[in-house]
């Protein structure tokens, strides 16, 4: 997070994660598109000749509260194929929330797994803990055959912390809700941590609601944020963080 | 990480952070794109960065603020329409107009890139298209001035409606925003590019400092085991040296006569301690030469000799197993400059082993001739000076036997490597001479390779330069 109090400008990093074709750069394209222009920049991708990310997409979105504070959410996917690693540790810093899209078929179980481990030690390398990281898990690809069941998903992740959404991000179906879900959580981290809301009058139900209509959404925010099947959406405080 | 400045740098790149319109746009290109700009409409047209520098520039002044220029409040007049031109502030993303005194506009559009001014252009000063009559402002200046002078060099201003420069700036804004999201994106390009080969060099690095150290640590024990070798073949000698003493007495009828069994038992005994003693004079070759405390006692010495002697050393075993030994010694051999027992060590070894894989009615021929070898210290460097092959000596050893297939031919030299270990079994042998072989041939500053015998066999080959060797 960057915070120019001169400017009342606000900028958070959000970053999509996880394993090779699992959909990181669909989301931000269905993300892209969902979006009004006037909230959204131009999606850059800095892509291979076939259609691989070899650095990260970036997609701008910036808002404006009633009283005038600019948040601005920079969203990033890392390069998910395996010899990226190098670029993926940088692209994670400084993260404030991160988005785990997770490929559903049951033959990339293992891929989802040794992504989020690389994710757990990338983390730790740029001195972060996923323990503090605001997180939610997004299973992609839920039209395919040969996929985790929901009730699968929706039992496992109901023992996890995570908040997990299902998705099909080619349609864009989930992934503003996911993207809410993420924004959610890494502000409410943030406001734990830093006291937004009081420093700047800030309104974080109206914001997100703000962001939700930006993205094409009608359905009230608790409805969007309630499509989770599993985790949880409230925050630990920090100091209630082992 | 390795350079904490230029990655704040990367941060703040990739979070859009202080993000400079002349970052983003190549100064030379963006002054030829204003100069075409100007040439097609005649408009003057300036680029300044946030802070109010100049960028790009395509404006003369005209010949009406030359002449206003003449006069001492003309001047002022000018100059502080000038100023406030500057000062126009048209928002982070709007526009706004500036008319000075002369009736002519200077269109201010800014610049923006993600939701930041980074720059303004200014575009002017035209006139509005019906204005002809110079304005009482100017004429007001200085008494001196003439109305018809001023009426006739507005007549040669460049002349534009407001709405249409309006667009026209519009227009050039948009394509200007499209060229510094190229811009932003090869520079995030270039600086990701960099900050991630840096990232993989400090993960080698790590790496490689990982690899040395277990490198040095793997080093000091295989000294350490080099060491518990030589001591403990020692050990093992002198108790060793006593058993076969006394089976040989014992033997010899010393302490009584033996019955033909106690005699056969007592042969047994001598016959292993004798193996076992080999086997424990291997190893201590061998961590000698590993540890590198193994001198070689070399002088000029006639190896066809040797060659001779070797092969009437290993006759009788040869004659038991029905395999011919053959010798073939060129004449006129140079001397050669080498340990004369450590070279019979190792055509002693190469001898019975190419006996023991021989199998009856095979041959194993000893050949001993002059030959060239590749200088092995010129390294490359200077060849042109240095004379790169050199005299040596040629031994060949070589059987009919089962051979050595190609992929094996490296490995036979390591330590305890048998081809196949259930020859071993058969034949008997430690699987330790060929490694001291090849190191008392490096030793010498020699070779050893291993060729094919047709149709069938192998040929051991040891190369031996002759350093400061003279014809014989």
């Amino acid at each position: 997070m960057q915070l120019d109090f001169a400017a009342r400008e606000l900028t958070i990093k959000l970053v999509y994660y996880g394993p090779a074709l699992s959909g990181k750069t669909t989301n931000l394209q269905a993300l892209h598109k969902a979006a009004d222009p006037s909230a959204s920049g131009r999606l850059m991708t800095l892509e291979t000749r076939d259609d691989r990310t070899l650095f990260f997409d970036l997609l701008p979105l910036t808002f404006r509260d009633a009283g005038g504070l600019a948040v601005r959410l920079k969203v990033f996917t890392v390069p998910g194929q395996v010899i990226h690693a190098s670029t993926r540790r940088l692209v994670v810093q400084g993260a404030d929330g991160i988005a785990f899209i997770a490929d559903s078929q049951i033959q990339e179980t293992q891929h989802n797994a040794e992504s989020f481990m690389d994710l757990k030690e990338n983390l730790k390398s740029n001195g972060l803990t996923l323990k503090r990281m605001p997180l939610v898990i997004q299973f992609n690809k839920r039209d395919l055959a040969g996929i985790r069941k929901d009730d699968e998903i929706a039992r496992l992740a109901a023992q996890g912390r995570e908040p997990t959404y299902l998705a099909v991000a080619t349609r864009g179906d989930g992934v503003v809700e996911s993207f809410i879900g993420l924004l959610h959580l890494t502000w409410s981290a943030l406001d734990a941590e830093h006291d937004l809301n009081r420093k700047f009058g800030f309104d974080s139900d109206a914001f997100l609601a703000q962001v939700a209509r930006s993205l094409g959404q009608t359905r009230p925010v608790s409805e969007l944020l309630g499509d989770c099947v599993g985790g949880a959406l409230d925050v630990l405080r920090p100091e209630a963080v082992p | 990480m390795t350079n904490p400045a230029s990655e704040r740098n990367l941060d703040s790149l990739m979070l859009g952070g202080d993000i400079r319109l002349e970052e983003l746009v190549d100064r030379e290109a963006l002054g030829e794109m204003v100069a075409s700009f100007y040439e097609l409409f005649r408009v003057p047209l300036r680029i300044f960065n946030d802070e109010g520098l100049i960028l790009a520039d395509a404006s003369e002044q005209h010949a009406l603020f030359t002449y206003l220029n003449t006069f001492r409040n003309g001047r002022r007049a000018l100059s502080e329409v000038v100023d406030s031109v500057k000062n126009i502030n048209p928002g982070v993303d709007g526009e706004a107009t500036h008319r000075c005194l002369t009736g002519s506009v200077y269109q201010v559009t800014s610049i923006s890139y993600d939701g930041r001014r980074i720059g303004r252009m200014i575009l002017g000063p035209f006139l509005p298209p019906l204005l002809d009559e110079a304005p009482r402002a100017v004429l007001e200046l200085d008494p001196a001035i003439d109305a018809a002078k001023v009426k006739h060099l507005m007549a040669e201003m460049p002349r534009a409606r407001e709405d249409t420069v309006a667009r026209i700036a519009r227009h050039l804004k948009s394509a200007l925003t499209l060229i510094l999201f190229s811009g932003h994106k090869a520079l995030l390009t270039s600086n990701m590019h960099l900050a991630a080969v840096r990232e993989s060099y400090r993960e080698l690095e790590q790496k490689n400092a990982h690899l040395q150290e277990a490198f040095d640590r793997l080093k000091e024990l295989d000294r350490l085991k080099s060491n518990f070798l030589a001591t403990v073949s020692h050990e093992l000698r002198t108790p060793l040296t006593s058993i076969i003493g006394y089976s040989e007495m014992l033997a010899e009828g010393i302490a009584g006569d033996l019955t033909g069994e106690q005699g056969e038992f007592v042969a047994t005994i001598r016959e292993k301690g004798e193996q076992l003693l080999e086997l424990i004079k291997g190893l201590l070759d061998l961590s000698k030469l590993e540890s590198g405390t193994m001198s070689l006692r070399k002088a000029s010495i006639d190896v066809g000799p040797i060659v001779e002697d070797v092969a009437q050393t290993v006759t009788p075993t040869a004659r038991k197993k029905g395999v011919q030994i053959e010798v073939d010694i060129d004449r006129g051999l140079p001397l050669l400059w080498a340990d004369a027992d450590r070279l019979r060590q190792v055509l002693l070894n190469l001898t019975e082993n190419a006996i023991k894989f021989t199998p009856e009615k095979g041959r194993v021929t000893l050949s001993l001739g002059h030959t060239l070898m590749e200088a092995p210290d010129a390294d490359g460097e200077a060849l042109v000076l240095l004379p790169n092959r050199r005299p040596a000596l040629e031994l060949r050893v070589a059987d009919t036997g089962i051979g050595i297939p190609e992929t094996e031919r490296q490995r036979v030299f390591d330590a305890f490597y048998q081809v196949d270990s259930s020859s071993t079994r058969e034949q008997g042998g430690t699987g330790l001479g060929l490694s001291i072989v090849k190191r008392l041939v490096d030793g010498h500053a020699g070779t050893v390779h291993i060729e094919d015998n047709t149709p069938h066999g192998a040929v051991f080959v040891v190369t031996i330069p002759c350093r400061r060797a003279t014809l014989s």
